[in-house]
């Protein structure tokens, strides 16, 4: 009656039930990242046909090409211009619909929809809303900060700035979400403790909810500076990278130099430097992260 | 728990300070259809684009018969609605496989999931280009499918679920002869529904909104929505009430998943987030 195999038929089936991932692993995340690799040490060149072994030239010469560090300079100026006035919003708004009001339910899934609509959707409308005599170009030449005569995406001094204000704007409400499901996390009775001893609102929030919610704060910092690193689509729609390279970043720099010029050997150089910035980054916060979390159990 | 309520005049300045934040996310959008709904071919806008009266369909209309909207519409459906059910099969199966199974080397396959989490999509565009062109995929709906059939973030989920729910029935299946596969088809995947729900929808709300891979991988012959509406306005001068009114179309299934789903996908999004 024993069945000597088994547990080796067992094992197969377990290999099948993993096989989609196996094989989608393999062919579509490892082979291309060991290629693009391969590829950035390369010439390559789809056109030419070329692919000669040049070392790291490319990484070399990428750190004098002005046009990269440009770029850089563009997406570091957008992720420190972005990411902190994100967070706070959000954690604003996120405190405001957490009280007890009436149509907060609206609010919640009203500041939820931009998220949800697609980037292209969201860029193309801004890009009506920013030319020359939409709405929020007339606004900008009420404030003083826009030419009469020419779309705010289409001059120099304002590109990078509308595109920046537009992320912040479709951002918002996706990390309220979660500083949202942070707070109702907090429990009530901290608060009913707190007011009992004379604490002010500025107090509890200090003392009780900004200790709680640390571990949260520091997700949405990271997730939303390595999804803010990767900026692509809105400059692709919105400004193609200029007016004269005002608004370029890194990944539109890789895109341009592998999809228009085909010198994808140098494009994948230029995908991993970023990698590398982004993984560097990531962990630095992530020490952070740990580290906060922390010191925050101490408090609690 | 929500705070206590405190005085009414700040609980009515916060509301009032809501409500203006609430109109300037809206503003855009309901601007974006008054657009699609105008009959003015210039884009400047004036107080006439708002009044009801002048409102037409005719650029919706002209979408699917001067334009081949119905077929970046298709497109971006066929793929979408594929790829969703290619991802509740292949991250429930790969999901019941980490939570249920065990097999050598689990931990690297599993970090493997979590390690190409880490990987920011973008690294991929080129080797992947190049990938789909060698076999013959360019400009088909295997290139808009295949790649992206399993998400490593529906296998965590499926994981996370399952290690959450008890054992019993499978086991009280197993000592009654149940065979694997009806075990795992008839008895733990139903059980997994609300898992499979939130998967359901977060994927197919990422893939139709999707534009990096489709612009890469496509051109004419599978072009979906977000790459046609980008290119239209790339190709030609721009027309903006048929512009928006696509751009309109394009955002109307997003809307209705969410008035339906809002719950599954709210907790799709702060699933994960939360705990750590």
């Amino acid at each position: 009656m024993k069945d000597t195999y088994a547990p080796y038929r067992r094992l197969t089936g377990t290999l099948g039930l993993l096989s989609p991932w196996l094989v989608i692993f393999a062919l579509f995340w490892l082979y291309p990242l060991a290629h693009s690799a391969y590829l950035s040490l390369t010439n390559y060149n789809p056109l030419s046909g070329t692919t000669e072994l040049i070392g790291f030239k490319h990484y070399l010469a990428l750190f004098i090409d002005p046009e990269f560090l440009q770029a850089l300079k563009n997406t570091c100026i957008f992720v420190i211009g972005t990411v902190p006035v994100t967070t706070a919003i959000a954690l604003i708004l996120a405190l405001g619909v957490n009280r007890k009001l009436p149509f907060r339910g609206l609010f919640r899934a009203g500041y939820f929809v931009p998220t949800l609509t697609a980037t292209v959707v969201v860029a193309l409308v801004f890009m009506h809303l920013y030319a020359q005599g939409g709405y929020l170009h007339t606004l900008a030449r009420m404030i003083g900060i826009a030419q009469p005569d020419r779309g705010l995406l289409l001059t120099e001094g304002t590109a990078l700035g509308a595109v920046m204000v537009m992320d912040i704007w479709v951002s918002v409400g996706y990390y309220m979400l979660l500083f949202l499901a942070a707070l109702q996390q907090v429990p009530r009775e901290l608060y009913d403790e707190a007011e009992l001893s004379g604490a002010s609102s500025w107090q509890k929030f200090r003392h009780i909810t900004l200790p709680l919610i640390k571990p949260i704060t520091l997700y949405v910092i990271l997730i939303n500076t390595i999804k803010s690193f990767q900026i692509f689509t809105e400059i692709f729609v919105m400004t193609q990278g200029g007016p004269v390279g005002a608004t370029s970043t890194v990944v539109y720099f890789v895109y341009r130099e592998g999809f228009e010029k085909f010198r994808m050997g140098y494009a994948s150089a230029a995908a991993y430097v970023l990698f590398f910035v982004i993984l560097l980054v990531s962990l630095i916060q992530a020490r952070l992260l740990g580290f906060f979390r922390s010191t925050g159990d101490e408090t609690a | 728990m929500s705070e206590r309520e405190g005085s009414p005049v700040k609980t009515a300045l916060v509301w009032i300070g809501l409500a203006v934040v609430l109109l300037l996310m809206i503003l855009p959008f309901v601007w974006m259809f008054v657009v699609g709904l105008s009959p003015n071919s210039s884009w400047t806008p004036s107080l006439a684009d708002w009044s009801p009266a002048n409102w037409t369909l005719r650029n919706f209309a002209d979408l699917f018969s001067a334009l081949p909207f119905s077929a970046y519409f298709a497109n971006s459906m066929i793929a979408a609605v594929v790829v969703t059910i290619a991802n509740i099969v292949f991250c429930f199966l790969v999901g019941y496989a980490f939570a249920r199974r065990s097999f050598p080397f689990k931990k690297t396959t599993f970090f493997s999931v979590l390690a190409v989490l880490m990987v920011p999509p973008y690294v991929l565009i080129i080797p992947l280009f190049i990938l789909i062109n060698n076999l013959g995929w360019y400009d088909t709906y295997l290139a808009l499918i295949v790649p992206f059939a399993v998400n490593p973030l529906g296998i965590v989920l499926v994981r996370q679920y399952l290690r959450s729910l008890p054992r019993d029935v499978e086991q009280a299946a197993e000592i009654d002869g149940a065979g694997p596969l009806r075990i795992i088809f008839r008895i733990v995947m139903p059980l997994c529904r609300p898992a499979l729900a939130v998967l359901a929808i977060q994927i197919f709300w990422l893939n139709w909104n999707s534009f990096l891979f489709p612009f890469i991988l496509t051109d004419q012959n599978v072009r979906t929505l977000p790459v046609a509406l980008a290119m239209f306005r790339g190709y030609q001068a721009v027309d903006w009430p048929h512009l928006f009114a696509a751009a309109s179309l394009a955002t109307v299934p997003l809307v209705v998943l969410f008035l339906f789903f809002q719950k599954q996908i709210i907790s799709g999004l702060t699933a994960g987030a939360v705990k750590g």
